[in-house]
């Protein structure tokens, strides 16, 4: 049934890069690594996509890329199904999966030769010149033609971000893009996300650093045990997370007494500090409760929670952090 | 044409042009590798060796076969090296390039990057094949050139004694060994395919290799088992040895048509077995 | 892509398989439809193959044997004889009349050749690279194949004397046509009336526009696959170049050369098994004394007499398995096979011929001592 009050569709152009459709990936043991998942990416965005390990983010990601078929559901790419137009999309996609892999006997610059070679789209007389700017790019003009097996994990994390900037492209699937980088690295390469976000591209990448969603993602999704249990803007995401009441005070028994004959709910007490959820109360109630019944007070504020805390409610469990 | 419509047509324009990329990258994969390249000395060295040990013991055509012929005629050496790689150094060093070809990408993970590059799981398979195919001809021409060489050097070369007992010039006869070496490339195709297929069923190359070679033997036990007489023409190996029916005044064709078109039916086999696995298989 | 759609690519792969099984199998049965050919009748045929003449022709023959001989372990190669009643050959002929003729067996890696211009004969064999040369006495210009005619015959009372004769013992029919070697051909079937041999038909497939045969099949009593099957897998009725029956020995090849026998054997061209001739024919056993024909016609017997059978390893190996029978005639041990039996008896006697083990025996009580 149209309306004709409906909007018109949106440009080719702006058109989500990646619409998935009850994507389902079950194993062949039965297990369940990805459950119907509904993901749309918008354009332009800088997508994080969170899980812990084993959520089903690099099930996810290689059902995207074509790599493994999906028990069911859909996956759209740039406007076109996957994996059936993935010839004609694939180019115009730069991704990194799960890890660097590269021929260790070839140099890094033989390597992103020959993955370009791979691709028929890509222009062999540019090939070169392309090859030695995404190195440049990712600061590895030095040891382009040393041999990818004398490459630090940090350099290989390099080449591998190289491969997908060999051309321009108008999405970018990273897995993992900081992954074995050190903190300069780290740094370079959200740099690098930035850059490539402001001319464009779009970026989905997949990590499960929130520092880096907090630093560079314009949109973030998570996966628990997956599924997909939220996906919004990251300022959303942060605006929904009610702030915390923190009392810092060495008198943290009779601190969090207090607090809780106010009403206050959701109490936790660290080594120095008292915190709850104050509900709907005015802070300087609890101030003047505190003050009234000689708590001592170092520090006294609302404090808005982290995303890892967000994370943790949402999905019920820690990062295991890696690093 | 002038640079404006080149640059105006983009990549659609040439996007038909650069399909080759991917196959001379396949052989400078292949041919590249340090493992290939000591394959193809071992195989360099079958005649040299032959040919010194021939030199040594002195012997003046007493052996029966095309051995007994190099010391009259260095140009049976090409064709006495080619006769003796075939049972076990050609096969196996197919069977190394061959269960390498896929599996190898995939332990190494590079096979996801070609994939997402993207070079297409059918392109990718073809261009593997043709490598395999390219590296089948390269290892007999190796030979080929070694037997040349040091036939050349060693013994005396002349007019050439076919089987037939008629003689030819030396230009026919090292036409006619160049012609074995192809149909001898042409025999290791069937194995390639096996190998090409075994490849494309695990991420462990060496495993592949194993695989192919036991499948190999298998064959080679099975074609010197009597009792199986009746399956013994659909045999990967049964007509191998057909090669030296070139050799005949006029060569005789019949034996060699069977060998390849039983070679064209295992690699139709099994390039269409491993195109249907690496097509619906999940690359992890 | 679902993944059924997927499992369905396996759907190439299987009918490749089905493909090239299909081609196999059924590709030879599509290639030798029988060809449409007028009717004739047996004692025409017959008539048809005595007028045969050709001026010469060349192909390719093979045979395959398999008249179900147990192999003797250890006995493999080395001799012709038996390497040629087992298994498949195949040999390049040409002949060319009066008196010209090659034969050459394609060996693995190898090959032996039989060829005669007229003049003189050469025999080559690759593998050892040795040449034997037969001179041959100047003989008269008279072709002999005319010669060995009647001077006044008719084909068909010839045929219908054949006919006659061997009618008591074999059913003669032409039993359909078929392609030999690309040529359409009349079957020929002959069919023993007793039951007493091994053999199940004699089949001969002539050649419709020159009468020769092209092929000859032997079907034993039981099974379906034939025991001997020798004919041209190609034939051309085109004169060879005299050239094809030149010898010139080649360089670094050793000449042998040899007196002539006195009534020569030129190679037959259809049977190159039979001309195997200058190598000489060394029997597997020992030698006994010359053979006795025993019964006649397709219960025939051979006999051969003080053979000895002990002190031969594979002999008596094969000989410790054989099933051991008696009756009037004494005592001995029985072979059997598809198409050969022989009864080898404890006083040096051996039986042999293509029939059944008891036939074997009943021509054994008869036979003197």
């Amino acid at each position: 049934m149209t309306t004709p009050q409906e909007p018109p569709p949106p440009a080719a152009s702006a058109a989500p890069p990646i619409v998935t459709r009850g994507l389902t990936k079950r194993f062949r043991g039965g297990q369940v690594a990805v459950d119907t998942v509904d993901l749309e990416v918008p354009a332009g965005s800088v997508f994080g996509f969170l899980g812990p390990n084993g959520s089903g983010k690099t099930t996810t990601i290689r059902m995207l890329l074509g790599l493994i078929a999906p028990t069911s559901g859909s996956v759209e790419l740039l406007g076109e199904s996957m994996p059936k137009a993935q010839l004609k999309v694939l180019p115009r996609v730069g991704a990194l999966v799960e890890g660097p892999a590269f021929y260790p006997f070839w140099s890094g610059q033989a390597n992103l030769l020959r993955f370009d070679a791979a691709d028929r789209t890509a222009d062999p007389r540019t090939r070169k010149a392309r090859a030695a700017e995404a190195l440049e790019r990712v600061g590895l003009s030095n040891a382009a033609g040393k041999k990818v097996r004398a490459y630090s994990l940090g350099m290989r994390q390099r080449l591998a971000i190289a491969v997908a900037l060999m051309q321009r492209r108008d999405l970018l699937v990273l897995d993992e893009p900081t992954n074995g980088l050190d903190p300069q690295g780290t740094r370079e390469v959200r740099n690098l996300i930035r850059e490539l976000a402001s001319d464009g591209t779009t970026v989905f990448t997949s990590t499960h650093l929130l520092a880096e969603v907090e630093q560079v993602c314009t949109h973030a999704a998570v996966m628990s045990r997956g599924k997909l249990v939220r996906q919004s803007t990251v300022a959303d995401l942060r605006a929904e997370l009610r702030p915390r009441l923190v009392v810092r005070t060495p008198d943290l028994a009779q601190a969090a007494e207090t607090l809780k004959g106010l009403g206050a709910t959701d109490l936790k007490t660290t080594e120095e500090t008292v915190e709850g959820d104050s509900g709907d109360l005015p802070i300087d109630k609890f101030a003047a409760a505190l003050v009234a019944a000689d708590v001592r007070i170092h520090g006294f504020g609302l404090e808005r929670p982290s995303l890892e805390e967000a994370f943790v409610a949402l999905t019920g469990e820690g990062f295991d952090v890696a690093e | 044409m002038s640079l404006s419509s080149t640059v105006d047509g983009g990549r659609r324009l040439t996007a038909g042009r650069h399909t080759l990329g991917l196959f001379r990258s396949e052989l400078r994969l292949v041919f590249g590798r340090a493992r290939t390249q000591a394959g193809l000395g071992v195989l360099a060295a079958v005649p040299l060796l032959i040919g010194i040990a021939i030199k040594l013991s002195g012997s003046d055509g007493d052996a029966e076969g095309f051995l007994g012929q190099v010391a009259g005629n260095g140009l049976f050496l090409i064709v006495a090296s080619l006769g003796l790689s075939l049972p076990f150094f050609l096969p196996t060093a197919v069977t190394v390039i061959s269960g390498e070809s896929l599996a190898g990408e995939a332990s190494l993970g590079t096979l996801r990057t070609m994939l997402t590059a993207p070079a297409g799981r059918s392109r990718l398979l073809a261009a593997k094949m043709v490598a395999l195919a390219v590296f089948c001809l390269a290892a007999t021409m190796t030979i080929w050139i070694s037997g040349l060489i040091v036939g050349f050097i060693l013994f005396p070369v002349g007019d050439v004694l076919l089987l037939s007992g008629t003689t030819v010039s030396l230009g026919e006869g090292l036409l006619r060994a160049l012609l074995i070496a192809i149909v001898i490339s042409l025999s290791l195709l069937g194995l390639a395919g096996i190998g090409l297929f075994v490849s494309s069923l695990t991420s462990t190359p060496l495993a592949a290799m194993a695989a192919t070679f036991g499948a190999f033997i298998v064959l080679g036990i099975m074609t010197a088992i009597p009792q199986l007489h009746a399956i013994h023409p659909w045999l990967l190996i049964y007509r191998w040895q057909s090669f030296a029916d070139l050799l005949r005044d006029p060569p005789y064709w019949h034996e060699i048509a069977r060998n390849l078109l039983v070679q064209g039916a295992y690699l139709v086999v099994f390039y269409t077995a491993a195109w249907a696995r690496l097509t619906s298989r999940d690359i992890t | 892509m679902g993944v059924t759609q997927r499992s369905r690519r396996w759907l190439v792969p299987v009918t490749a398989v089905a493909v090239v099984a299909g081609v196999g199998a059924l590709g030879p049965v599509v290639a030798d439809a029988s060809p449409k050919l007028p009717g004739i009748t047996a004692q025409d045929l017959l008539a048809k193959v005595q007028t045969a003449k050709v001026d010469g022709l060349s192909g390719t023959v093979r045979s395959s044997a398999n008249l179900g001989l147990p192999s003797i372990p250890g006995v493999e190669g080395g001799n012709q004889l038996s390497e040629l009643l087992s298994g498949q050959h195949t040999a390049r002929v040409a002949f060319a009349t009066p008196d010209k003729a090659r034969v050459s067996v394609l060996d693995n890696q190898a090959e032996r050749v039989w060829t005669t211009d007229g003049k003189s004969a050469w025999a080559y064999d690759s593998s050892r690279r040795e040449a034997v040369k037969l001179t041959l006495p100047a003989r008269s210009a008279k072709p002999d194949k005319p010669q060995a005619a009647p001077k006044n015959y008719d084909p068909q009372a010839v045929a219908k004397q054949f006919l006659d004769a061997i009618d008591p013992t074999t059913k003669v029919e032409v039993s359909g046509t078929e392609k030999v070697a690309g040529r359409d051909a009349y079957k020929l079937r002959l069919v023993p009336k007793t039951d007493r041999t091994t053999v199940g038909s004699v089949t001969l497939a002539i050649d419709s526009k020159t009468w020769v045969p092209l092929d000859v099949t032997v079907m034993p009593r039981t099974g379906n696959d034939p025991a001997v099957e020798l004919g041209f897998s190609s034939v051309s009725f085109d004169v060879p170049a005299a050239s094809t029956f030149t010898f010139t020995p080649p360089k670094g090849v050793k000449v042998t050369d040899k007196k002539v026998p006195a009534t020569r054997q030129a190679p037959h061209p259809v049977k190159p098994p039979k001309a195997v001739g200058p190598k000489g024919e060394k029997a597997p056993a020992q030698r006994g004394d010359k053979p006795t024909v025993l019964g006649e016609g397709w219960e025939s017997v051979v006999m051969v007499r003080g053979v000895k059978t002990t002190g031969n390893g594979p002999v008596d190996q094969l000989l410790a398995n054989a099933r051991t029978v008696q009756g009037s005639w004494g005592k001995g041990k029985i072979l059997t096979s598809k198409m050969v039996s022989a009864l080898i008896t404890d006083d040096g006697r051996v039986f042999a011929g293509l029939v059944t083990p008891d036939t074997l025996q009943a021509a054994a009580a008869k036979a003197p001592r």
